[in-house]
Protein backbone atom coordinates (compact mmCIF):
# COMPACT_ATOMS: atom_id res chain seq x y z
CA UNK A 1 0.00 0.00 0.00
CA UNK A 2 2.98 2.32 0.79
CA UNK A 3 4.87 1.52 -2.09
CA UNK A 4 1.56 1.97 -4.27
CA UNK A 5 1.47 5.49 -2.36
CA UNK A 6 4.75 6.42 -3.25
CA UNK A 7 4.13 5.37 -6.98
CA UNK A 8 1.43 8.01 -7.40
CA UNK A 9 2.96 10.51 -5.78
CA UNK A 10 5.88 10.40 -8.36
CA UNK A 11 3.99 8.75 -11.50
CA UNK A 12 4.60 11.52 -13.78
CA UNK A 13 8.85 11.49 -13.36
CA UNK A 14 8.56 7.37 -12.95
CA UNK A 15 6.52 6.54 -16.45
CA UNK A 16 8.44 9.21 -18.10
CA UNK A 17 12.07 7.57 -17.14
CA UNK A 18 10.60 4.32 -17.78
CA UNK A 19 9.69 5.20 -21.40
CA UNK A 20 12.85 7.23 -22.44
CA UNK A 21 14.91 3.97 -21.58
CA UNK A 22 12.55 1.83 -22.84
CA UNK A 23 12.75 3.46 -26.23
CA UNK A 24 16.42 3.02 -25.89
CA UNK A 25 16.81 -0.11 -24.95
CA UNK A 26 14.71 -1.41 -28.21
CA UNK A 27 16.49 0.82 -30.20
CA UNK A 28 19.89 -1.16 -29.13
CA UNK A 29 18.07 -4.70 -29.06
CA UNK A 30 17.05 -3.84 -32.22
CA UNK A 31 20.35 -3.00 -33.81
CA UNK A 32 22.42 -5.25 -32.24
CA UNK A 33 20.30 -8.75 -32.13
CA UNK A 34 17.22 -7.93 -34.18
CA UNK A 35 18.54 -6.49 -37.50
CA UNK A 36 21.81 -5.97 -38.68
CA UNK A 37 22.28 -2.90 -40.22
CA UNK A 38 25.06 -1.07 -41.75
CA UNK A 39 26.75 1.23 -39.53
CA UNK A 40 27.52 3.19 -41.94
CA UNK A 41 23.67 4.54 -41.98
CA UNK A 42 22.40 3.75 -38.19
CA UNK A 43 24.10 3.17 -34.86
CA UNK A 44 23.29 1.87 -31.58
CA UNK A 45 22.67 4.15 -28.57
CA UNK A 46 25.53 2.56 -26.64
CA UNK A 47 27.63 3.81 -29.69
CA UNK A 48 26.13 7.11 -29.22
CA UNK A 49 26.53 8.03 -25.68
CA UNK A 50 30.56 6.78 -26.24
CA UNK A 51 30.50 9.14 -28.54
CA UNK A 52 28.62 11.69 -26.73
CA UNK A 53 31.04 11.39 -23.57
CA UNK A 54 34.12 11.85 -25.63
CA UNK A 55 32.14 14.87 -27.24
CA UNK A 56 31.86 16.38 -23.35
CA UNK A 57 35.04 15.23 -21.82
CA UNK A 58 36.96 16.76 -24.81
CA UNK A 59 35.19 20.01 -24.33
CA UNK A 60 34.46 20.58 -28.22
CA UNK A 61 30.50 20.42 -27.81
CA UNK A 62 30.47 23.19 -24.90
CA UNK A 63 31.47 25.96 -27.37
CA UNK A 64 29.18 25.08 -30.07
CA UNK A 65 26.70 24.73 -27.51
CA UNK A 66 27.64 28.33 -26.20
CA UNK A 67 27.38 29.64 -30.11
CA UNK A 68 24.11 28.10 -30.98
CA UNK A 69 22.64 29.04 -27.30
CA UNK A 70 23.36 32.36 -27.43
CA UNK A 71 21.66 32.87 -30.92
CA UNK A 72 18.67 30.86 -29.75
CA UNK A 73 18.41 32.75 -26.29
CA UNK A 74 18.23 36.30 -28.34
CA UNK A 75 16.06 35.27 -30.93
CA UNK A 76 13.70 33.70 -28.51
CA UNK A 77 13.82 36.83 -25.67
CA UNK A 78 13.07 39.14 -28.76
CA UNK A 79 10.16 36.89 -30.16
CA UNK A 80 8.93 36.66 -26.26
CA UNK A 81 8.79 40.64 -26.29
CA UNK A 82 6.85 41.46 -29.83
CA UNK A 83 5.00 38.51 -29.90
CA UNK A 84 3.00 38.83 -27.11
CA UNK A 85 1.81 42.43 -26.96
CA UNK A 86 1.31 42.16 -30.67
CA UNK A 87 -0.98 39.16 -29.97
CA UNK A 88 -2.60 40.91 -27.52
CA UNK A 89 -3.39 44.16 -29.39
CA UNK A 90 -3.96 41.98 -32.25
CA UNK A 91 -6.69 40.29 -29.74
CA UNK A 92 -8.33 43.51 -28.06
CA UNK A 93 -8.16 45.44 -30.94
CA UNK A 94 -10.50 44.63 -33.63
CA UNK A 95 -9.22 46.72 -35.79
CA UNK A 96 -5.60 45.64 -35.78
CA UNK A 97 -7.09 42.01 -36.16
CA UNK A 98 -8.61 42.98 -39.17
CA UNK A 99 -5.25 44.41 -40.42
CA UNK A 100 -2.42 42.27 -39.22
CA UNK A 101 -4.25 39.41 -39.17
CA UNK A 102 -3.81 37.97 -42.84
CA UNK A 103 -0.20 38.68 -42.98
CA UNK A 104 0.60 37.10 -39.79
CA UNK A 105 -1.60 34.12 -40.76
CA UNK A 106 -0.02 33.75 -44.27
CA UNK A 107 3.35 33.85 -42.33
CA UNK A 108 3.07 31.31 -39.41
CA UNK A 109 1.78 28.94 -42.35
CA UNK A 110 4.75 29.51 -44.79
CA UNK A 111 8.11 27.71 -44.22
CA UNK A 112 10.41 30.90 -43.15
CA UNK A 113 13.52 28.63 -43.19
CA UNK A 114 13.39 28.93 -46.51
CA UNK A 115 14.15 32.23 -45.69
CA UNK A 116 17.53 31.01 -44.27
CA UNK A 117 19.95 31.74 -47.77
CA UNK A 118 18.42 35.35 -47.68
CA UNK A 119 19.14 36.60 -44.23
CA UNK A 120 22.56 35.41 -44.81
CA UNK A 121 22.75 37.09 -47.15
CA UNK A 122 21.42 40.33 -45.56
CA UNK A 123 22.95 39.73 -42.38
CA UNK A 124 25.94 37.24 -42.91
CA UNK A 125 27.03 34.35 -41.43
CA UNK A 126 27.56 35.47 -37.37
CA UNK A 127 24.89 35.72 -34.86
CA UNK A 128 22.38 38.19 -36.00
CA UNK A 129 21.31 35.93 -39.40
CA UNK A 130 20.59 33.60 -36.99
CA UNK A 131 18.94 35.42 -34.47
CA UNK A 132 16.71 36.90 -37.01
CA UNK A 133 16.03 33.32 -38.10
CA UNK A 134 14.86 32.29 -34.76
CA UNK A 135 12.60 35.21 -34.43
CA UNK A 136 11.09 34.81 -37.20
CA UNK A 137 10.33 31.27 -36.62
CA UNK A 138 9.41 31.59 -32.82
CA UNK A 139 7.43 35.35 -32.55
CA UNK A 140 4.16 33.46 -34.58
CA UNK A 141 3.71 30.92 -31.70
CA UNK A 142 3.56 33.76 -29.01
CA UNK A 143 1.32 35.98 -31.39
CA UNK A 144 -1.25 33.64 -32.28
CA UNK A 145 -1.87 31.79 -29.05
CA UNK A 146 -1.61 35.45 -27.02
CA UNK A 147 -4.21 36.42 -29.44
CA UNK A 148 -6.23 33.20 -28.23
CA UNK A 149 -6.04 33.70 -25.01
CA UNK A 150 -7.28 37.62 -25.04
CA UNK A 151 -10.12 36.26 -27.34
CA UNK A 152 -11.01 33.67 -24.46
CA UNK A 153 -10.48 35.93 -21.67
CA UNK A 154 -13.80 36.02 -19.61
CA UNK A 155 -16.08 39.06 -20.17
CA UNK A 156 -17.45 39.02 -16.99
CA UNK A 157 -14.02 39.58 -15.30
CA UNK A 158 -13.09 42.48 -17.71
CA UNK A 159 -16.52 43.92 -16.28
CA UNK A 160 -15.83 43.65 -12.82
CA UNK A 161 -12.64 45.51 -13.02
CA UNK A 162 -14.09 47.99 -15.00
CA UNK A 163 -17.27 48.10 -12.50
CA UNK A 164 -14.84 48.92 -9.63
CA UNK A 165 -13.46 51.71 -11.37
CA UNK A 166 -10.69 49.55 -13.75
CA UNK A 167 -8.97 51.64 -16.16
CA UNK A 168 -7.98 49.98 -19.45
CA UNK A 169 -4.35 49.72 -18.23
CA UNK A 170 -5.47 48.12 -15.24
CA UNK A 171 -7.60 45.74 -17.63
CA UNK A 172 -4.48 44.62 -19.64
CA UNK A 173 -2.51 43.73 -16.15
CA UNK A 174 -5.25 42.48 -14.08
CA UNK A 175 -7.05 40.75 -16.16
CA UNK A 176 -5.68 39.74 -19.48
CA UNK A 177 -2.45 39.15 -18.81
CA UNK A 178 -2.92 36.77 -16.24
CA UNK A 179 -5.45 34.83 -18.36
CA UNK A 180 -3.56 34.31 -21.33
CA UNK A 181 -0.67 32.84 -19.30
CA UNK A 182 -1.98 28.97 -19.97
CA UNK A 183 -1.59 29.76 -23.37
CA UNK A 184 1.87 31.67 -23.47
CA UNK A 185 2.97 28.92 -21.83
CA UNK A 186 1.57 26.41 -24.90
CA UNK A 187 3.07 29.05 -26.92
CA UNK A 188 6.54 28.99 -25.56
CA UNK A 189 6.78 25.28 -25.91
CA UNK A 190 5.69 25.39 -29.73
CA UNK A 191 8.46 28.28 -30.08
CA UNK A 192 11.08 26.79 -28.97
CA UNK A 193 10.83 23.51 -30.76
CA UNK A 194 10.67 26.35 -34.03
CA UNK A 195 13.68 27.97 -32.41
CA UNK A 196 15.76 25.07 -32.66
CA UNK A 197 15.09 24.19 -36.18
CA UNK A 198 15.79 27.87 -36.89
CA UNK A 199 19.00 27.85 -35.39
CA UNK A 200 20.05 24.46 -36.98
CA UNK A 201 19.03 25.50 -40.49
CA UNK A 202 21.04 28.92 -39.64
CA UNK A 203 24.24 26.71 -38.97
CA UNK A 204 23.47 24.33 -41.45
CA UNK A 205 23.57 26.94 -44.21
CA UNK A 206 26.88 28.65 -43.40
CA UNK A 207 28.57 28.50 -39.99
CA UNK A 208 31.43 27.59 -38.55
CA UNK A 209 30.51 26.83 -35.09
CA UNK A 210 27.79 25.40 -33.07
CA UNK A 211 25.37 22.67 -33.12
CA UNK A 212 23.38 22.58 -36.12
CA UNK A 213 27.67 22.97 -37.59
CA UNK A 214 28.80 20.45 -35.89
CA UNK A 215 25.89 17.80 -36.59
CA UNK A 216 26.35 18.91 -40.48
CA UNK A 217 29.91 18.20 -40.37
CA UNK A 218 30.35 15.35 -38.61
CA UNK A 219 27.57 14.18 -41.04
CA UNK A 220 29.47 14.96 -43.53
CA UNK A 221 32.64 13.02 -42.76
CA UNK A 222 30.75 10.45 -41.75
CA UNK A 223 30.69 10.02 -38.03
CA UNK A 224 26.80 8.89 -36.99
CA UNK A 225 27.95 7.95 -33.74
CA UNK A 226 29.36 11.93 -33.09
CA UNK A 227 26.14 13.37 -34.99
CA UNK A 228 23.72 11.20 -33.09
CA UNK A 229 25.17 12.67 -29.86
CA UNK A 230 24.89 16.30 -31.46
CA UNK A 231 21.43 15.75 -31.85
CA UNK A 232 21.16 14.07 -28.58
CA UNK A 233 22.27 17.35 -27.30
CA UNK A 234 19.83 19.15 -28.61
CA UNK A 235 17.11 17.55 -27.58
CA UNK A 236 18.32 17.86 -23.99
CA UNK A 237 18.32 21.47 -24.30
CA UNK A 238 14.89 21.28 -25.84
CA UNK A 239 13.56 19.21 -22.69
CA UNK A 240 15.29 21.29 -19.98
CA UNK A 241 13.90 24.57 -21.77
CA UNK A 242 10.54 23.00 -21.79
CA UNK A 243 10.76 21.54 -18.25
CA UNK A 244 12.29 24.97 -16.85
CA UNK A 245 9.18 26.72 -18.85
CA UNK A 246 6.84 24.66 -16.51
CA UNK A 247 8.30 25.01 -13.32
CA UNK A 248 8.25 28.68 -14.33
CA UNK A 249 4.67 28.21 -15.00
CA UNK A 250 3.89 26.89 -11.34
CA UNK A 251 6.10 29.60 -10.05
CA UNK A 252 3.86 32.47 -12.46
CA UNK A 253 0.35 30.64 -11.64
CA UNK A 254 0.02 29.50 -8.17
CA UNK A 255 -3.91 29.33 -9.00
CA UNK A 256 -3.17 26.57 -11.70
CA UNK A 257 -1.49 23.65 -9.17
CA UNK A 258 -4.10 21.09 -7.71
CA UNK A 259 -6.69 22.36 -10.68
CA UNK A 260 -4.81 20.65 -13.66
CA UNK A 261 -6.64 17.34 -14.59
CA UNK A 262 -5.38 14.18 -13.19
CA UNK B 1 -36.02 65.94 -3.18
CA UNK B 2 -33.87 64.66 -6.01
CA UNK B 3 -34.53 61.02 -6.04
CA UNK B 4 -31.03 58.76 -5.28
CA UNK B 5 -31.96 56.75 -8.60
CA UNK B 6 -34.51 57.70 -11.67
CA UNK B 7 -34.83 55.03 -14.37
CA UNK B 8 -36.92 56.69 -17.25
CA UNK B 9 -38.27 54.60 -20.02
CA UNK B 10 -35.43 52.49 -20.46
CA UNK B 11 -34.85 50.70 -23.26
CA UNK B 12 -32.12 48.58 -24.24
CA UNK B 13 -31.68 45.61 -26.87
CA UNK B 14 -29.42 43.05 -27.32
CA UNK B 15 -27.89 42.70 -31.21
CA UNK B 16 -25.52 39.75 -31.23
CA UNK B 17 -23.99 38.86 -34.09
CA UNK B 18 -25.62 36.09 -36.08
CA UNK B 19 -28.27 36.26 -34.23
CA UNK B 20 -31.57 37.38 -33.53
CA UNK B 21 -31.64 41.00 -31.40
CA UNK B 22 -33.38 40.57 -27.94
CA UNK B 23 -34.93 43.63 -26.21
CA UNK B 24 -34.69 42.90 -22.95
CA UNK B 25 -35.77 45.87 -21.33
CA UNK B 26 -38.68 48.44 -22.96
CA UNK B 27 -39.76 51.30 -21.32
CA UNK B 28 -38.58 50.71 -18.08
CA UNK B 29 -39.33 53.37 -15.27
CA UNK B 30 -38.34 53.04 -11.52
CA UNK B 31 -37.65 55.72 -8.96
CA UNK B 32 -35.47 54.83 -5.80
CA UNK B 33 -35.49 57.11 -2.55
CA UNK B 34 -32.11 57.92 -1.38
CA UNK B 35 -31.67 54.72 2.02
CA UNK B 36 -34.08 53.22 0.80
CA UNK B 37 -34.14 48.99 0.22
CA UNK B 38 -36.38 48.12 -2.88
CA UNK B 39 -36.52 44.62 -4.27
CA UNK B 40 -36.97 43.46 -8.12
CA UNK B 41 -38.40 40.34 -9.00
CA UNK B 42 -39.37 38.62 -12.15
CA UNK B 43 -39.61 35.82 -14.76
CA UNK B 44 -36.00 34.66 -15.48
CA UNK B 45 -34.85 36.64 -18.61
CA UNK B 46 -37.11 39.43 -18.05
CA UNK B 47 -33.84 42.22 -17.96
CA UNK B 48 -33.08 42.22 -14.10
CA UNK B 49 -29.51 41.40 -14.85
CA UNK B 50 -29.35 43.59 -18.27
CA UNK B 51 -31.56 46.92 -15.67
CA UNK B 52 -28.68 46.27 -12.82
CA UNK B 53 -25.41 46.70 -15.61
CA UNK B 54 -27.11 49.89 -16.58
CA UNK B 55 -27.15 51.09 -13.15
CA UNK B 56 -24.18 49.88 -12.85
CA UNK B 57 -22.98 51.81 -15.90
CA UNK B 58 -21.40 49.12 -17.89
CA UNK B 59 -24.51 48.78 -20.64
CA UNK B 60 -25.59 52.41 -22.48
CA UNK B 61 -29.70 52.25 -23.50
CA UNK B 62 -30.90 52.38 -26.75
CA UNK B 63 -33.53 54.80 -25.02
CA UNK B 64 -34.14 56.77 -21.82
CA UNK B 65 -32.02 57.24 -19.30
CA UNK B 66 -30.83 56.56 -15.67
CA UNK B 67 -30.05 59.55 -13.24
CA UNK B 68 -27.80 58.85 -10.08
CA UNK B 69 -28.75 61.95 -7.32
CA UNK B 70 -29.80 63.64 -10.87
CA UNK B 71 -26.53 62.98 -13.03
CA UNK B 72 -27.07 60.94 -15.79
CA UNK B 73 -24.94 57.44 -15.70
CA UNK B 74 -22.49 57.59 -18.05
CA UNK B 75 -20.15 55.01 -16.37
CA UNK B 76 -19.11 53.45 -13.91
CA UNK B 77 -18.77 55.30 -10.65
CA UNK B 78 -17.07 54.47 -6.78
CA UNK B 79 -20.57 55.29 -5.33
CA UNK B 80 -22.00 52.25 -7.08
CA UNK B 81 -20.60 48.37 -6.51
CA UNK B 82 -22.33 45.62 -7.61
CA UNK B 83 -22.62 41.56 -6.29
CA UNK B 84 -22.64 39.81 -9.70
CA UNK B 85 -24.98 37.00 -10.30
CA UNK B 86 -22.38 34.70 -11.87
CA UNK B 87 -19.50 35.86 -8.49
CA UNK B 88 -16.93 37.30 -11.17
CA UNK B 89 -14.08 36.64 -8.65
CA UNK B 90 -10.38 36.17 -10.56
CA UNK B 91 -9.44 33.20 -10.23
CA UNK B 92 -5.92 34.32 -10.17
CA UNK B 93 -6.35 35.72 -6.86
CA UNK B 94 -6.75 34.76 -3.69
CA UNK B 95 -10.07 35.68 -1.27
CA UNK B 96 -8.27 38.78 0.02
CA UNK B 97 -6.71 40.01 -2.87
CA UNK B 98 -10.25 39.53 -4.41
CA UNK B 99 -11.61 41.13 -2.11
CA UNK B 100 -8.86 44.14 -2.40
CA UNK B 101 -9.67 44.92 -5.77
CA UNK B 102 -12.17 48.05 -5.56
CA UNK B 103 -9.57 49.15 -2.50
CA UNK B 104 -6.90 48.89 -4.64
CA UNK B 105 -8.39 50.10 -8.03
CA UNK B 106 -8.55 53.32 -6.34
CA UNK B 107 -5.13 53.27 -4.98
CA UNK B 108 -5.67 52.92 -1.36
CA UNK B 109 -2.45 51.91 0.42
CA UNK B 110 -1.70 48.26 0.71
CA UNK B 111 -1.92 48.43 4.77
CA UNK B 112 -5.73 49.91 4.87
CA UNK B 113 -7.19 47.81 2.22
CA UNK B 114 -5.59 44.82 3.86
CA UNK B 115 -6.51 45.49 6.98
CA UNK B 116 -10.37 47.03 5.70
CA UNK B 117 -10.52 43.40 3.50
CA UNK B 118 -10.48 41.37 6.36
CA UNK B 119 -12.77 42.78 8.31
CA UNK B 120 -15.20 42.02 5.88
CA UNK B 121 -14.07 38.60 4.99
CA UNK B 122 -14.64 38.30 8.69
CA UNK B 123 -17.92 39.68 8.61
CA UNK B 124 -18.63 36.98 5.82
CA UNK B 125 -17.13 34.17 7.68
CA UNK B 126 -14.82 33.41 5.51
CA UNK B 127 -11.48 34.55 7.63
CA UNK B 128 -10.04 30.64 7.38
CA UNK B 129 -10.06 30.82 4.11
CA UNK B 130 -8.14 34.14 3.14
CA UNK B 131 -5.64 32.69 1.37
CA UNK B 132 -7.35 30.01 -0.99
CA UNK B 133 -8.60 30.84 -4.51
CA UNK B 134 -11.82 31.06 -5.87
CA UNK B 135 -11.51 27.32 -7.40
CA UNK B 136 -11.21 26.10 -3.88
CA UNK B 137 -14.19 27.23 -2.73
CA UNK B 138 -18.41 26.20 -2.82
CA UNK B 139 -20.64 28.35 -4.65
CA UNK B 140 -21.83 29.80 -1.25
CA UNK B 141 -18.65 30.83 -0.10
CA UNK B 142 -17.43 32.50 -3.78
CA UNK B 143 -20.81 34.59 -3.04
CA UNK B 144 -19.88 35.52 -0.05
CA UNK B 145 -16.65 36.79 -1.09
CA UNK B 146 -18.49 38.44 -4.01
CA UNK B 147 -20.33 40.21 -1.27
CA UNK B 148 -17.41 41.65 0.75
CA UNK B 149 -15.43 42.59 -2.13
CA UNK B 150 -19.00 45.04 -3.34
CA UNK B 151 -18.80 46.08 0.41
CA UNK B 152 -15.23 47.27 1.07
CA UNK B 153 -15.36 49.60 -1.09
CA UNK B 154 -18.02 51.39 0.92
CA UNK B 155 -20.34 52.10 -1.97
CA UNK B 156 -23.64 54.65 -1.35
CA UNK B 157 -25.77 52.34 -3.81
CA UNK B 158 -25.80 48.37 -3.55
CA UNK B 159 -26.53 46.81 -6.41
CA UNK B 160 -27.42 43.11 -5.43
CA UNK B 161 -27.62 39.99 -8.46
CA UNK B 162 -29.45 37.71 -6.84
CA UNK B 163 -26.48 37.73 -3.96
CA UNK B 164 -27.59 34.74 -1.43
CA UNK B 165 -28.66 32.33 -4.20
CA UNK B 166 -25.88 29.97 -3.72
CA UNK B 167 -26.22 30.15 -0.09
CA UNK B 168 -27.80 26.99 2.00
CA UNK B 169 -30.91 28.21 3.93
CA UNK B 170 -29.06 28.60 7.34
CA UNK B 171 -26.29 31.08 5.99
CA UNK B 172 -29.02 33.08 4.11
CA UNK B 173 -30.44 33.88 6.92
CA UNK B 174 -27.16 35.53 8.65
CA UNK B 175 -26.28 37.20 5.07
CA UNK B 176 -29.64 38.74 5.65
CA UNK B 177 -29.52 39.87 8.77
CA UNK B 178 -26.08 41.28 8.16
CA UNK B 179 -26.99 43.27 4.95
CA UNK B 180 -30.12 45.02 6.92
CA UNK B 181 -27.69 45.89 9.50
CA UNK B 182 -25.08 47.20 7.45
CA UNK B 183 -27.78 49.16 5.28
CA UNK B 184 -29.69 50.31 8.30
CA UNK B 185 -25.66 51.51 9.77
CA UNK B 186 -24.46 52.96 6.71
CA UNK B 187 -27.46 54.28 5.34
CA UNK B 188 -27.10 52.80 1.67
CA UNK B 189 -29.03 52.24 -1.18
CA UNK B 190 -30.04 48.89 -2.43
CA UNK B 191 -31.04 47.54 -5.36
CA UNK B 192 -31.72 43.95 -4.62
CA UNK B 193 -32.69 41.22 -7.42
CA UNK B 194 -34.15 37.91 -5.84
CA UNK B 195 -36.23 34.99 -7.06
CA UNK B 196 -37.44 34.21 -3.57
CA UNK B 197 -40.33 36.30 -2.84
CA UNK B 198 -40.20 35.95 0.52
CA UNK B 199 -36.55 37.07 0.71
CA UNK B 200 -38.10 40.54 -1.38
CA UNK B 201 -40.69 40.67 1.29
CA UNK B 202 -38.51 40.45 4.40
CA UNK B 203 -35.80 42.61 3.73
CA UNK B 204 -37.61 45.68 1.17
CA UNK B 205 -38.87 48.90 1.88
CA UNK B 206 -40.74 48.37 -1.72
CA UNK B 207 -41.12 45.64 -3.94
CA UNK B 208 -40.78 46.07 -8.05
CA UNK B 209 -42.65 43.27 -10.12
CA UNK B 210 -40.93 43.01 -13.59
CA UNK B 211 -42.99 42.11 -16.12
CA UNK B 212 -42.00 39.27 -18.72
CA UNK B 213 -39.15 40.14 -21.23
CA UNK B 214 -39.17 42.88 -22.47
CA UNK B 215 -38.88 43.54 -18.78
CA UNK B 216 -40.80 46.58 -17.53
CA UNK B 217 -42.06 47.63 -14.15
CA UNK B 218 -45.38 45.85 -13.96
CA UNK B 219 -46.09 46.87 -10.33
CA UNK B 220 -44.61 47.83 -7.40
CA UNK B 221 -45.59 47.22 -3.74
CA UNK B 222 -45.23 48.66 -0.92
CA UNK B 223 -43.84 46.31 2.45
CA UNK B 224 -45.52 47.73 5.46
CA UNK B 225 -43.76 45.91 7.70
CA UNK B 226 -41.95 47.67 10.65
CA UNK B 227 -38.47 48.42 10.95
CA UNK B 228 -36.22 46.74 12.13
CA UNK B 229 -37.32 43.82 10.80
CA UNK B 230 -37.45 40.48 13.39
CA UNK B 231 -37.15 36.61 11.93
CA UNK B 232 -40.72 35.87 13.45
CA UNK B 233 -42.37 38.67 11.19
CA UNK B 234 -41.80 35.97 8.50
CA UNK B 235 -44.67 33.92 10.34
CA UNK B 236 -47.25 36.68 10.83
CA UNK B 237 -50.33 36.16 8.66
CA UNK B 238 -49.50 40.08 7.59
CA UNK B 239 -46.28 38.67 5.63
CA UNK B 240 -48.36 35.51 4.25
CA UNK B 241 -50.59 38.21 2.99
CA UNK B 242 -47.75 40.30 1.40
CA UNK B 243 -46.12 36.91 -0.11
CA UNK B 244 -49.43 36.10 -1.41
CA UNK B 245 -49.58 39.16 -3.19
CA UNK B 246 -46.68 38.96 -4.79
CA UNK B 247 -46.97 35.66 -5.98
CA UNK B 248 -50.23 36.54 -8.02
CA UNK B 249 -48.64 39.32 -9.62
CA UNK B 250 -45.78 37.02 -10.82
CA UNK B 251 -47.42 34.11 -11.87
CA UNK B 252 -49.09 36.12 -14.65
CA UNK B 253 -46.07 37.14 -15.70
CA UNK B 254 -44.40 33.31 -15.47
CA UNK B 255 -47.88 32.24 -17.48
CA UNK B 256 -47.04 34.70 -20.29
CA UNK B 257 -43.03 33.32 -20.44
CA UNK B 258 -43.73 30.17 -20.83
CA UNK B 259 -47.24 30.02 -23.20
CA UNK B 260 -44.95 33.22 -25.03
CA UNK B 261 -41.61 31.33 -25.36
CA UNK B 262 -43.14 27.65 -26.38
CA UNK B 263 -45.49 29.70 -29.58
CA UNK B 264 -42.17 31.09 -30.69
CA UNK B 265 -40.42 27.91 -31.42
N1 LIG C 1 -24.76 39.95 -23.58
C1 LIG C 1 -25.94 39.56 -24.08
N2 LIG C 1 -26.09 39.34 -25.38
C2 LIG C 1 -27.26 38.95 -25.90
N3 LIG C 1 -28.38 38.77 -25.18
C3 LIG C 1 -28.31 38.97 -23.86
C4 LIG C 1 -27.09 39.37 -23.23
N4 LIG C 1 -27.31 39.50 -21.91
C5 LIG C 1 -28.61 39.19 -21.73
N5 LIG C 1 -29.21 38.87 -22.89
C6 LIG C 1 -30.64 38.52 -23.07
O1 LIG C 1 -31.39 39.53 -22.46
C7 LIG C 1 -32.48 38.96 -21.75
C8 LIG C 1 -32.44 39.42 -20.30
O2 LIG C 1 -31.31 38.89 -19.66
P1 LIG C 1 -30.99 39.16 -18.14
O3 LIG C 1 -29.72 38.51 -17.85
O4 LIG C 1 -31.09 40.61 -17.87
O5 LIG C 1 -32.18 38.39 -17.43
P2 LIG C 1 -32.49 38.22 -15.87
O6 LIG C 1 -33.81 38.86 -15.61
O7 LIG C 1 -31.35 38.68 -15.06
O8 LIG C 1 -32.66 36.64 -15.76
P3 LIG C 1 -32.27 35.66 -14.57
O9 LIG C 1 -33.33 35.84 -13.53
O10 LIG C 1 -32.36 34.31 -15.19
O11 LIG C 1 -30.92 36.04 -14.09
C9 LIG C 1 -32.36 37.46 -21.90
O12 LIG C 1 -33.27 37.07 -22.88
C10 LIG C 1 -30.98 37.23 -22.39
O13 LIG C 1 -30.93 36.17 -23.30
MG1 LIG D 1 -29.94 37.76 -13.91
Amino acid sequence: MALRDRYYEHQRPILGTVSVIGFFLLWEWLLTSVVTVDPFFLTQPSKVAAAAKELFLGGAIWQDLAVSSKAFLWGFSAAVIVGIPTGVFMGWRRRAEYTLDPFFTALYASPLVALAPLLIIIFGVGLTGKVVLVFLLAVFPFIFNAFAGVKSTDRLLVNVVRSFGGKEKDIYWKVILPSILPYMVAGARIAIGRGIVGIIVGEFYAASEGIGFAISRFGDTYRLPEMFAAILVLMILAVVFTEGLRKLENVLAPWKIGQEAR
Amino acid sequence: MVPCIQASDVTLTFRPKDREAVTAINGLTLEVARGEFVSIVGPSGCGKSTFLNVLLGLLKPDKGEIQLNGKRISGPGEERAMVFQEFGLLPWRTVLANVELGLELKGVAADTRRKRARGLIELVGLTAFENHYPHELSGGMKQRVGLARALVTEPEVLLMDEPFAALDAQTRDLMQTELLQIWDRAKKTVIFVTHSIEEAAYLSDRVVIMSARPGKVKEVLRIGLPRPREYEMRLSPGFNEIKSRIWSTLKEELVTRIGGDGAQR
